[in-house]
């Protein structure tokens, strides 16, 4: 049942919001709120989840079509609980910057954050493949209209680029998920088998890899992450992306052991190039959004490696590392955007000096950038350290990639964090643009205290992810 | 109450950082410092407990872990906040708090009405932490985390006037090339868990034996990797000179007496692994040498008072690298000390120095100011008979040992080495002297008339009692090893670190008076030099090539950031907008022509495109299924 409110609150949220027509700053105000209660009731879900257990539970299953194999399952084991956490913050704090910017159409904007939030939660929680494929096509919608309507000037380009690509996935994932059940006789992750079909595996992996997105299949994500509201781009950096490594946890590897071991020497090439390519291309882009965004692939490009490790350390590294990086990556677009808000720009060329006068933005930056880089004792080295010496088993040379990938998330990121903070004022740096007002603060602070507490404490993340913390056991043998 | 003592010693600097910060600007300027320079005597006054605990406990007892939580895990790998009390990490910790608390304190006087002394101390608190992780850590991964955060908190306090482009410049490149041996470092704890399955220090030590050659000569080749870099020697070495745009306490704390020891005390740490891999073993003593060698001769033609004292340090760790190359682990540690208590003291009478010239580091503006600061030429003069190793001094005792040592091992490289050490006691004659003459020596220049600040003594209380305390503690500090009289110190170092090699008494007392001869005959030349007004180097060919540092950041340049640089736009160019991004474009293009002759199909009815799509999904079910 508390599976089930979790995933309706923020529907019936939003349609309350679309339907009702209070005031522009009670309708900002009510969708917040809801977003709130969802973190509040995600709190409840992890007090009577037992961690130690870790397997399938606050699950509900009833039937649905039963002569096709459909129910509407739902449930949560421990790795997809925190992705859920972290959705269900990011989330807030999303909306928590909407309010505060102040977004037209409030109604509307609102209740697509509310829905997108709904979906993502249902996709975390699917037991049944379709009501998995219903939930992920579900996050698209809200998404396509949020770039389409709130983005910036080439908000259209983007929209229809970001159309072209997750239909092409959605469509080859349409045609597996049939596929799968039919060959099956079921749609339920619970009770279907596994399948050793190269062409279902691929119809998955193809839509999970544009999601990701993995390298390269990101065409889509420089523009839409340049365009779309800031707190959206957020939203599809933070949890968006991680649905992608939740398929190929649930479904891709555990599904279809054979075909994942066959293609997993292209996939992990592909994340390791990704890794490289997004971090060189971050090191030389000129804007602050351009280096989150393609952090962002050399990201999943690591936590792909983590994934296709096939070992307890890889699996667990990757599971941390999404909880990590959806909660940093979060907490950077909402600066950048706060960086946007006072500047008219966020041309790296045109910034800088932020530093002096303006000490709470200035450590918050360095914070974040800092769990960014993975600096040693963070919540993301530990996640990176766990995929290093996971993937090892794989070869030697990815983990000698991800070990080159720490040195370059450190050239790119002190390249941003001295591009905002340091030296002289910028051109667009104006003494009145102010220091981080509480409001804003009290958007990143959560986040900034949950990493905090994940980079005192990591073990919390990484050793309940999975049943009986066998994170080999749970992903080759018992989500089968 | 011995681990206790350890716990408190490494919780109180955190405790000091975590309050400045909530703190904010509810507490003073002054109040922060006090908070910061407080936290760190409790931190020593902690690691004083766990020493004398460990010194009355039996020498069977004094290898004690003591665990907290488990910090990582993941499946049956399990890495656990856990510290090791041992001789070396107690030695270590009180080095790093004893310094570091005299540093702080120093500070209080030196950043007085900077502004944001607050987060200054923030970062110096949260530097003494993360150093006292790194010594204390009882498990690899818990040492690499110190290892990061002490290259956190030297980028935080090398940027620390961060309006200077110079200053964030330098440390950019600190961070990242620290970053380069975290990462080698980190590689090497991945080998030791597939090898080992565990990364706890003892628990490695003991797995050390059934290690294949190949797999231990990688794994002390990734560490020594992470020691080069953290601490600035050749070829990972450029970034230590520019590190000295921060603050001078700075320079002092951790550009010198302790983060970039911290490869020797790595070095030691992990012996048991150094000692199965030999070459790698030999290989950090040869860079050792070569280190003291060129950052000697570099030290030559620098005119900033703060680089001659950086490329000392670096020519210093040269000496303690070589040391622990060859297995005289008693005396690595033992000159990591004594450089610890001369070498701060050198920087912080620099710093007394740079102070009362209004922030002039040019030694060209410089001199005769013995008369005008009579107490910080004493002190510094203790400093530079300490480096320069003249007797009774305390770097006399552990620097010759170090060479006695290299003697004693007596092969080969054993002599190379030694004569190599040799050579650096030339050189540090020479660019010691040639520095003390052109800052104290002479007549005033027309700078120090104008600038000086007349009638305010030499510095507040804060700055000149930790002086104090430093120039007593490199006058007497190299009493507690005397060879062959009384060597408490290294039989200290011993119980952790046995030494592979022993020099005897007699080949202790003959390198002595090699070296010492030399070290004169190096003041000497730099004196005749200055009093004839010319530089030691006057080849002007041989002084460019010094200026430009052997052209190490100009290659560097050359061979990574210009072509990481290169291959980012490259890829942007040739690989992003054309291929990825215009992807959608060419489909496009394509689509409208193709266009043409579908258009019919495009009937607009929403049924016709559901039963469309429905019936490209039910082909693509189709194949899928049918083709394997």
């Amino acid at each position: 049942m508390l599976t089930t409110a979790l995933i309706l609150l923020p529907v019936v949220g939003a349609l309350v919001v679309a339907a009702t027509p209070l005031p522009r700053a009670t309708t900002a105000g009510l969708a917040f709120l809801v977003a709130l209660m969802e973190v509040a009731l995600w709190i409840v879900a992890a007090s009577r989840f037992d961690f130690d257990d870790g397997g399938l539970q606050l699950g509900t299953s009833r039937e649905w079509a039963e002569s096709f194999g459909i129910s509407y399952s739902v449930g949560f084991y421990g790795f997809s609980l925190w992705l859920t956490g972290a959705a269900v913050i990011v989330s807030a704090a999303a909306i928590g910057y909407a309010v505060w910017v102040g977004r037209d159409r409030p109604r509307a904007y609102h209740a697509l954050m509310l829905l997108l939030t709904g979906a993502m939660v249902a996709t975390f929680a699917a037991q049944d493949l379709l009501l998995f494929y219903v939930s992920f096509e579900a996050m698209l919608i809200p998404l396509y209209v949020l770039v389409g309507v709130w983005g910036g000037a080439r908000r259209q380009v983007a929209t229809l680029t970001f159309v072209v690509y997750t239909m092409a996935g959605s469509l080859l994932m349409l045609a597996s998920v049939v596929a799968f059940g039919v060959t099956q006789g079921t749609f339920s992750l619970t009770e279907s088998g596994t399948s050793d079909n190269v062409w279902i595996f691929l119809g998955f992996a193809i839509a999970f890899a544009i999601k990701a997105p993995l390298f390269p299949f990101h065409g889509w994500l420089p523009l839409a992450y340049r365009e779309a509201p800031v707190e959206v781009a957020a939203v599809l950096s933070a949890v968006v992306s991680k649905t992608a490594i939740y398929g190929f946890l649930r479904i891709g590897v555990p599904k279809f052991p054979e075909p994942a071991d066959d293609l997993s020497g292209v996939i992990l090439v592909l994340a390791a190039a990704g890794l490289v390519y997004g971090s060189l291309l971050a090191f030389r882009a000129p804007d602050l959004r351009g280096v989150v965004a393609y952090s962002s692939i050399a990201q999943m490009g690591l936590i792909t490696l983590g994934v296709f490790a096939f070992d307890d350390l890889g699996l667990d590294g990757a599971v941390l590392q999404s909880v990590a990086h959806g909660l940093v990556s979060a907490s950077m677009f909402l600066l950048v955007g706060m960086v946007e808000h006072r500047c008219g720009t966020g041309q790296l060329a045109s910034l800088g000096g932020m530093a002096r006068g303006r000490p709470v933005l200035a450590t918050v930056v360095l914070v974040a950038g800092m769990i960014a880089l993975a600096v040693p004792g963070s919540a993301t080295f530990a996640g990176e350290f766990l995929i290093m010496a996971g993937v090892y088993g794989q070869g030697w040379g990815y983990s000698a990639v991800v070990a080159l990938g720490i040195v370059l998330a450190a050239m790119y990121t002190l390249r941003v964090i001295s591009a905002i903070l340091h030296v002289e004022p910028g051109v667009a740096v104006r003494d009145e643009a102010l220091d981080l007002r509480t409001s804003e603060l009290a958007l990143v602070l959560p986040m900034m205290l949950v990493l905090l507490v994940l980079s005192a404490w990591p073990a919390l993340v990484s050793e309940s992810a999975f049943p009986a913390n066998n994170a080999t056991q749970a992903v080759l043998e018992a989500f089968r | 109450m011995t681990i206790a003592g350890a716990w408190i010693c490494l919780l109180a600097p955190l405790a000091g950082a975590l309050a400045i910060t909530l703190a904010g600007r509810r507490i003073s300027r002054r109040t922060a410092g006090w908070i910061s320079t407080l936290t760190t005597f409790v931190a020593f006054a902690g690691a004083l407990v766990a020493f004398f605990g460990l010194w009355a406990a039996d020498p069977s007892d004094r290898e004690q872990v003591s665990t907290a939580y488990t910090w990582l895990a993941a499946g049956d790998f399990e890495v656990e906040l856990q510290i090791l009390l041992d001789t070396l990490s107690s030695t270590m910790m009180l080095i790093v708090s004893g310094v570091g608390g005299l540093i702080v304190w120093y500070s209080m006087g030196y950043m007085a009405g900077d502004g944001e002394e607050r987060r200054y101390f923030a970062y110096m608190s949260l530097f003494v932490f993360s150093m006292l992780i790194l010594v204390q850590a009882g498990n690899f991964l818990l040492l690499l985390v110190g290892w990061g955060l002490v290259g956190l908190a030297s980028y935080l306090l090398i940027g620390f006037w961060h309006h200077k482009p110079e200053a964030v410049a330098a440390a950019k490149k600190a961070f990242v090339m620290n970053a380069i041996g975290d990462a080698t470092f980190a590689l090497a704890c991945v080998l030791l868990i597939w090898e080992t399955g565990t990364l706890e220090l003892l628990g490695v030590f003991d797995d050390v034996g059934s290690l294949s050659t190949t797999t231990v000569n990688l794994v002390a080749l990734g560490l020594l990797g992470g020691a080069v870099a953290k601490s600035a020697q050749i070829p990972l070495h450029t970034w230590l000179p520019d590190a000295m745009e921060g603050p001078t306490p700075v320079s002092a704390l951790i550009h010198a007496a302790t983060m970039v020891t911290a490869g020797v005390y790595l070095l030691v740490r992990a012996s048991p692994i150094f000692e199965a891999a030999p070459d790698v073993q030999h290989l950090a003593a040869i860079l050792g040498a070569i280190t003291l060698l060129v950052a000697g001769v570099v030290a030559l033609v620098q005119w900033d008072i703060k680089r001659v004292i950086a490329y000392s340090t670096m020519s210093q760790i040269g000496y303690m690298f070589l040391a622990a190359g060859i297995g005289a682990y008693g005396y690595a540690i033992f000159h990591l000390m004594t450089h610890a208590f001369f070498k701060a003291l050198l920087f912080m009478t620099a710093g007394l120095v740079i102070h009362h010239l209004d922030g002039e580091q040019d030694i060209r503006n410089m001199g005769g100011l013995k008369k005008l600061m009579p107490r910080t030429h004493i002190a510094f003069a203790v400093g530079a008979l300490a480096l320069m190793g003249i007797p009774i001094f305390s770097g006399f005792w552990s620097k010759d040992g170090i060479v006695a040592a290299a003697f004693a091992s007596g092969d080969a490289l054993g002599y190379t080495l030694y004569v190599a050490g040799l050579v650096g006691a030339l050189l540090t004659g020479l660019y010691t002297t040639r520095l003390y003459f052109a800052v104290f020596r002479g007549e005033p220049s027309e700078f120090v008339k104008t600038h000086a600040h007349q009638g305010h003594g030499e510095g507040p209380r804060s700055m000149v009692i930790p002086v104090g305390v430093l120039t007593v503690l490199a006058t007497i500090g190299g009493f507690v090893a005397i060879p062959g009289v009384w060597e408490p110190f290294l039989h200290w170092i011993d119980e952790t670190a046995e030494p592979l090699v022993t020099a005897t008494v007699a080949e202790d007392y003959g390198t002595s008076a090699v070296a010492v001869t030399l070290a004169l005959i190096g003041f000497f030349i730099a004196r005749r030099a200055f009093v004839a007004g010319r530089q030691i180097v006057r080849s002007a060919d041989a002084w460019r090539v010094l200026e430009h540092k052997l052209y190490f950041d100009e290659l560097y340049d050359a061979l990574f950031f210009r072509p990481a640089v290169a291959i980012s736009v490259a890829l942007r160019r040739n690989v992003e907008e054309p291929v990825i991004e215009r992807s959608l474009d060419e489909i496009g293009s394509g689509t409208i022509q193709v266009g043409g002759e579908v258009a019919r199909v495009q009937t607009g009815l929403l049924r016709t495109y559901a039963i469309a799509i429905a019936f490209a999904v039910c082909v693509l079910v189709v194949v899928f299924v049918a083709v394997r």
